[in-house]
């Protein structure tokens, strides 16, 4: 052969080699693991006898002597309270639709506005295999809600078997169509989805007063509403307490130290006892507005230094770079340091939102009938008379577990796929 | 040998076509008690090219930012292409807006494609429609060089290849000045060349450009003037030739024999 062939020729990679395999059986696991000394051994088998324990008192609670007629009987009122008209049952579903269209759309679009890479904005438009099952896995503790909520409903199963079917479907399309839009479109979805929301809410309230919502629905209006509230008022007095303006900055440092120095509890006594002092005369607002708006007031408090966080995460060379391009101050916020700092904080900010949920469980101090205070309103009832009391704050906890633990897998989720932590 | 190097006659007269673009008179900046810049007097000229040398905490990078109001000087004056820089916010934007900056660290924004980060400034301030931004902003990716890089986010780019997008965001502003702050010295030293070619080659087109670099050669090849500060002041100045080969100062030949 030629030398210049061989100058040519294409080098020859041997094969990399495989890393070696640590697989381990089943038996060989517990071994290594649980087993390896005689101290871990017996910490391993006292671990079993409690949780063998455990389990088999659970399962005899639920499966055998649970008491569970009580909630028989009284799944509409956990669900809408006592006082919601029997009738207007049609309009809840109506609105729930609507309702969960407009966050499952928020959530996609959401997605879109954070989203830094072409994969992070493409992503999910094919659901593969993969990403199903960890959908699946994801909602799984949902799925199990209505599992058990149709288990112990008496009436309508599978007409509400098949409504709550299609508001999967219907949240499916909303979220992929979210996750579809563009960049610039994102915001505005975000805000769309936000609007139906509202819209969901005030439709139901246009047959139902708010004084009569109770229970889960009650429970999960003040949370959202809350939550959609306290995010655009934290920010703004995050921004706030970084302005230049001597009032500005007064007037957020205030809000921001005072109601992070009083518990939710008192602000509710504020909100519902003295805050006709505050307000003009003629207009009292109803025991609900009072709560949201002390739940908002108070949870914006903590969104602001969160936010505020983020905001001084974000590197000085953002603003200088927008700066030296002559961007005016109010743009650089919206267009270069916000996007950043909100995808910074997003960990943070669920967490708020998570707190926020169970806070709402508060409002029964001052009488309002959501979940918890209608869960315990069953036992005082003349058929059971202070039987059950278990079953009723088993299931309680249950619905606030399931939807405070898909709040926190669906956050684990986004900081996943986002990156964050890892850039 | 009596010299005739006159620091402030070599400062003060403008290369390039000698119209006057940057003129910095009597400036001070202080950070706290700690003077980093003391009575700087420079007059860069409209198509110059001005690189400024020194060792570190020179006020060199304090220099260049205080052009385009990054820092803030507390006595003298700036002017670049006869606007005053003063606190009125609206002359301080104009003139924000006539100078590119390209920082060390890149800055671009990693939320937005590459395509977004060049069209940003360009839709934004200077109001230009979606069309005329985005041809301007392919123009001067093409430019430098990467034009295939356009949907990319800055993430997925080299170090060399953010610098060269760095470069052409700014250019796509259409500035008159072009600030450059140590731009290669955040870089592998493979990708250093092709950002010193993308700045030859604006050199090249008559752009006024003011670099704070190390790069020798850069300095060498393409600078009308250098000039070198130490301790917040300038010490000397001079074309390339009379610089690296005839300088004056002693400051001057103590930075040069620990360089070169």
């Amino acid at each position: 052969m030629e030398p210049a062939d061989l100058a040519l020729a294409e080098p020859i990679m041997p094969e990399p080699d495989r890393p070696p395999s640590k697989k381990l059986s089943a038996t060989e696991w517990a071994k290594e693991n649980l087993f390896y000394n005689v101290a871990s051994t017996l910490i391993t088998l006292g671990f079993v006898v409690i949780f063998v324990a455990l389990l088999k008192n659970t399962i005899r609670f639920v499966f055998v002597s649970g008491r569970w007629e009580i909630l028989h009987v009284n799944m509409t009122n956990m669900l809408v309270g006592v006082l919601f008209p029997r009738e207007e049952i049609t309009r809840g579903w109506i609105a729930l639709f609507i309702v969960a269209m407009g966050v499952a759309f928020m959530v996609g679009s959401a997605h879109q506005l954070v989203a830094q890479s072409d994969e992070e904005l493409g992503a999910a438009v094919v659901p593969q295999g993969q990403q199903m099952r960890s959908a699946l896995g994801r909602f799984a503790p949902m799925v199990l809600l209505v599992v058990v909520l149709l288990a112990l409903a008496r009436q309508a199963r599978f007409g509400a078997a098949a409504l709550i079917f299609g508001m999967v479907a219907v949240g499916w399309v909303a979220r992929t169509v979210g996750m579809r839009l563009p960049r610039q479109r994102a915001g505005l979805g975000a805000a769309a989805g936000g609007l139906t929301v509202v819209g969901g809410f005030v439709f139901l309230a246009t047959g139902v007063g708010w004084q009569q919502w109770g229970g889960l629905l009650l429970t999960v209006f003040l949370a959202s509403s809350a939550i959609v509230l306290c995010f655009p008022l934290g920010l703004a007095a995050a921004l706030g307490r970084r302005s230049k303006l001597p009032v500005v900055r007064a007037f957020s440092i205030i809000y921001i130290e005072l109601i992070r120095g009083v518990p939710l509890i008192t602000l509710l006594f504020i909100g519902s006892l003295t805050l006709n002092f505050f307000l003009p005369a003629g207009l009292v607002p109803s025991g609900v507005t009072r709560s949201v708006i002390m739940i908002t007031l108070f949870s914006g408090a903590y969104v602001a230094e969160i936010v505020r966080g983020g905001l001084q995460a974000v590197p000085k060379g953002q603003t200088e770079a927008a700066q030296a391009l002559g961007l005016p101050t109010l743009k650089m916020l919206r267009l270069i340091v916000l996007p950043q700092a909100l995808r910074n904080v997003i960990p943070a900010l669920v967490g708020q939102f998570i707190s926020l949920f169970k806070d709402t469980s508060l409002v029964a101090i001052i009488g309002l009938r959501d979940l918890l205070l209608v869960t315990q309103g069953f036992t005082k009832q003349p058929e059971f008379q202070g039987t059950a009391a278990a079953e009723v704050l088993a299931i309680a906890a249950f619905i606030y577990w399931v939807f405070t633990f898909t709040m926190s897998r669906e956050s684990q989720r986004l900081e996943r796929r986002l990156g964050v932590g890892t850039r | 040998m009596a010299s005739t190097y006159d620091l402030t006659a070599a400062a003060l007269k403008p290369g390039g076509t000698g119209e006057p673009m940057i003129v910095v008179e009597h400036v001070d900046k202080f950070f706290g008690d700690f003077q980093a810049l003391s009575d700087i007097n420079l007059v860069v000229g409209k198509q110059e090219v001005v690189v400024v040398l020194g060792p570190s905490g020179s006020g060199k990078s304090t220099l260049i930012r205080a052009i385009n109001r990054l820092e803030e000087h507390d006595a003298g004056r700036i002017l670049v292409d006869g606007v005053e820089m003063s606190d009125d916010l609206r002359n301080i934007q104009e003139i924000r807006r006539e100078c590119g900056m390209v920082f060390q660290s890149f800055n671009l924004f990693p939320h937005l494609t590459i395509m977004d980060n060049i069209t940003l400034a360009p839709r934004q301030v200077r109001k230009w429609p979606k069309d005329k931004a985005e041809a301007e902003a392919m123009k001067q990716l093409t430019r430098v060089k990467i034009p295939e890089q356009a949907n990319k986010f800055p993430g997925q780019l080299s170090g060399g290849q953010q610098q060269r997008v760095a470069i052409a965001r700014s250019l796509a502003m259409q500035p008159k000045v072009m600030l450059f702050d140590e731009p290669t010295s955040a870089l592998d030293p493979e990708m250093v060349k092709e950002v010193l070619d993308a700045m030859v080659e604006l050199a090249g087109t008559g752009m006024t450009m003011m670099v704070v670099t190390h790069e020798m050669g850069f300095a060498k090849a393409v600078a009308d003037r250098v000039v070198f500060m130490a301790d917040g002041q300038i010490v000397e100045v001079g074309t390339p030739e009379h610089f690296f080969e005839n300088p004056q100062e002693d400051r001057t030949k103590l930075f040069l024999s620990q360089i070169l």
